[in-house]
C-alpha cells in the first residue's frame, strides 16, 4: 500500500459538458479539498496541459475527474495518452472517471484500467467525492 | 435472373462432352476431368452446384466432395455413383459430404430436377446467410442505439439533478417555503424520470442478455440494494429492516437479473408503505439449499387490493393514485421468466404486503 499523497493542490475536470465543469467544479469547491480547481472542455486540451507542466511542481499532487463520453477522445482514449506519462508523474496523480450511464461495457474497461481510482455516476455527490478523496489522500 | 453455373467433374471425356452437349444451353458449365482440376476451378470461379463422377484415378468423387467442403462450403454437390460403391455412399451421406447422389447411366430430366433442386438449396441457404448478416447488423446498430439513448437521455437529466445538489449546497435550496416547494417538485420530476429510464433499460437489457452465472452472495446483494434504494427515496430513514439470511449452501445464478428482480421489490416495499404509520417495517428473510433460494419480502404498508393482485405484474399495470411506471413488477416476472424462478404474493389492504420468490440454484 502506498503512502496516501498530501492535500491535493489541484483537481482538474475534464468534461465536454459546460454545464457539468460548472456544476461540478461547484461541488468540489463546497468540499473544500483543493487549493485550485482547473476546468478542460476536452480531453486534447487537458493532456496538453499536463504534458507542458509534467516538471511543475505547483500542479502535484492533484486528482482528475474525467468524463467518460466526450465526442472525438473520450475518456478512455485519454486514459491510453495519460498511462504513458512518467512513473514520477502518476505517483502524483490520481483519476476518478464519471459516467451518466451504468453501462456493463464501460464498467469492465474501468476495472481493467488500475489508473483508474473510481468510477463515480453522474450527477456527482458531494459525499462521494469526499469519500474518494479520504481513501487518495490525507487531508489535513 | 441469374444463370447457374454447374461444375461437372469425371475422367472419362465421353461423359464431359456428353454433358455439356445436354445443358449448355440451360447453364454455364466448367468441366474437369480430374479432382485436382476440379479444385483449380473452384479456387478462381464461384459455382453453385458441383456434380462428380465417384469412380476417377488419384482422387474419388467423395474424396473430392470432403475436400470441397472444407475450402468451399457453399456450392451443393451431387455425386454421380453406380450401384457398387454402396458403403463410401452411405459415409458420405452421414457425413453430410453430399446433397444428392444419382446412379450412372444419369438420364437427362433425372440430372436436371436435381441441378434445379440443388440451385434452390444454394440460392436459400445464400439469402438466409445474407438475412443472418443484416440481422446481426440491426441488432449491432440497436446496441449501439440503445446504448446512446441512455446517456443522451441520462446525461442531461443528470446535470440537472447536479444543479439541484448545487443549490441545496450553496443554501438557495432552503432560502424560502415556496422555493423549498419548487426545487423539491423538480427534484421529484428529475428522480421520477431517472427511474423511468433506468427501469425501461433494464427491461431492453433483461430481454437480450444472456444468462451469466455467478457465486451469489445474498447478505451482501440485499445490503447493497437497500442502501441504494434507501438512497432514492426521501423519508425511506424511519423505515426499520430486519434482514435474515440463511446461506448455508453455494448459490450460483445471474446477479445481473437476480438483482433487478430483489430491487424493485425492495424498492416497492420502501415506496408503498403508510405514511402515518410509524414502525415501518420491512422483512427480508432469505433461505438458501442446493437446489432453490427462497426469498421473501414482507412490508406493513398499504397493501393491495385483491381485485388487482392478479393485474400487478401486468406491463403499464399501476394502482390509482400512485406514481411510478407500471413496469417494476412486469420487470420482475420477465426476469424471474428468464431464471426459470416463480413469485406469487399475499397482501391484506392497510397491513401489508408479502412476496415470495423462488429462484432455482445452478451450483
Amino acid at each position: 500500500m502506498p503512502l496516501k499523497a498530501h492535500t491535493p493542490n489541484l483537481l482538474i475536470i475534464v468534461d465536454d459538458s459546460s454545464f457539468d465543469l460548472r456544476i461540478n467544479s461547484g461541488i468540489a469547491s463546497h468540499t473544500k479539498l483543493f487549493k485550485q480547481i482547473l476546468c478542460f472542455p476536452s480531453a486534447e486540451e487537458a493532456l496538453d496541459f499536463l504534458s507542458e507542466n509534467l516538471d511543475n511542481r505547483e500542479v502535484f499532487p492533484h486528482l482528475i475527474l474525467l468524463d467518460i463520453q466526450m465526442p472525438s477522445m473520450n475518456g478512455f482514449d485519454f486514459m491510453k495518452r495519460y498511462n504513458k506519462f512518467p512513473d514520477s508523474f502518476m505517483e502524483q496523480s490520481d483519476v476518478i472517471m464519471l459516467s451518466s450511464t451504468d453501462d456493463l461495457v464501460d464498467i469492465t474497461k474501468v476495472d481493467v484500467d488500475k489508473n483508474i481510482k473510481r468510477l463515480l455516476k453522474k450527477p456527482l455527490q458531494i459525499e462521494e467525492l469526499k469519500g474518494a478523496a479520504q481513501e487518495l489522500y490525507t487531508i489535513d | 435472373m441469374t444463370i447457374i453455373k454447374v461444375l461437372y467433374v469425371d475422367d472419362e471425356e465421353n461423359n464431359l462432352s456428353s454433358f455439356k452437349a445436354n445443358f449448355r444451353r440451360l447453364y454455364e458449365i466448367y468441366t474437369a476431368n480430374s479432382g485436382a482440376a476440379a479444385l483449380d476451378i473452384l479456387s478462381q470461379t464461384e459455382v453453385h452446384v458441383v456434380i462428380s463422377d465417384q469412380r476417377m484415378p488419384g482422387m474419388t468423387g467423395v474424396e473430392l466432395f470432403k475436400k470441397v467442403k472444407k475450402l468451399y462450403p457453399e456450392p451443393i454437390r451431387i455425386l454421380l455413383t453406380g450401384y457398387t460403391d454402396i458403403q463410401a455412399l452411405a459415409e458420405a451421406i452421414n457425413d453430410g459430404d453430399i446433397y444428392r447422389y444419382i446412379t450412372k447411366p444419369w438420364n437427362e430430366i433425372e440430372l436436371n430436377n436435381s441441378i434445379q433442386n440443388a440451385y434452390d438449396v444454394f440460392r436459400t441457404r445464400r439469402e438466409l446467410k445474407e438475412k443472418l448478416a443484416e440481422l446481426q447488423k440491426t441488432n449491432d446498430e440497436l446496441n449501439r442505439f440503445i446504448y446512446s439513448i441512455s446517456h443522451e437521455l441520462r446525461a442531461p437529466l443528470a446535470s440537472a439533478l447536479g444543479v439541484i445538489n448545487l443549490a441545496k449546497l450553496d443554501n438557495i435550496y432552503n432560502e424560502s417555503e415556496k422555493g423549498n416547494e419548487y426545487w423539491s417538485l423538480m427534484e421529484e420530476c428529475c428522480n421520477r424520470l431517472d427511474y423511468n429510464i433506468t427501469s425501461t433499460l433494464q427491461y431492453y437489457k433483461n430481454s437480450r442478455y444472456s444468462e451469466v452465472k455467478e457465486d451469489v452472495d445474498f447478505n451482501k446483494v440485499i445490503h447493497d440494494l437497500i442502501a441504494i434504494h434507501k438512497l432514492a427515496n426521501t423519508g425511506s430513514e424511519q423505515i426499520k429492516f430486519e434482514i435474515n439470511v440463511d446461506q448455508p449452501e453455494k448459490f450460483v445464478g445471474d446477479v445481473f437479473r437476480i438483482e433487478i428482480i430483489l430491487g424493485n421489490l425492495i424498492s416497492n416495499a420502501i415506496k408503498y408503505q403508510k405514511p402515518e404509520e410509524e414502525n415501518k417495517l420491512i422483512q427480508i428473510d432469505v433461505k438458501v439449499n442446493r437446489l432453490v433460494a427462497v426469498v421473501t419480502i414482507i412490508d406493513n404498508g398499504l397493501g393491495i387490493l385483491n381485485d388487482h393482485l392478479n393485474r400487478i405484474f401486468n406491463q403499464f399495470f399501476r394502482v390509482h393514485n400512485q406514481k411510478g411506471t407500471g413496469l417494476g413488477l412486469f420487470i420482475v416476472r420477465e426476469a424471474l421468466a428468464k431464471l426459470e424462478g416463480k413469485i406469487s404474493v399475499e397482501s391484506v389492504v392497510d397491513s401489508g404486503t408479502k412476496f415470495t420468490i423462488r429462484i432455482p440454484n445452478s451450483a
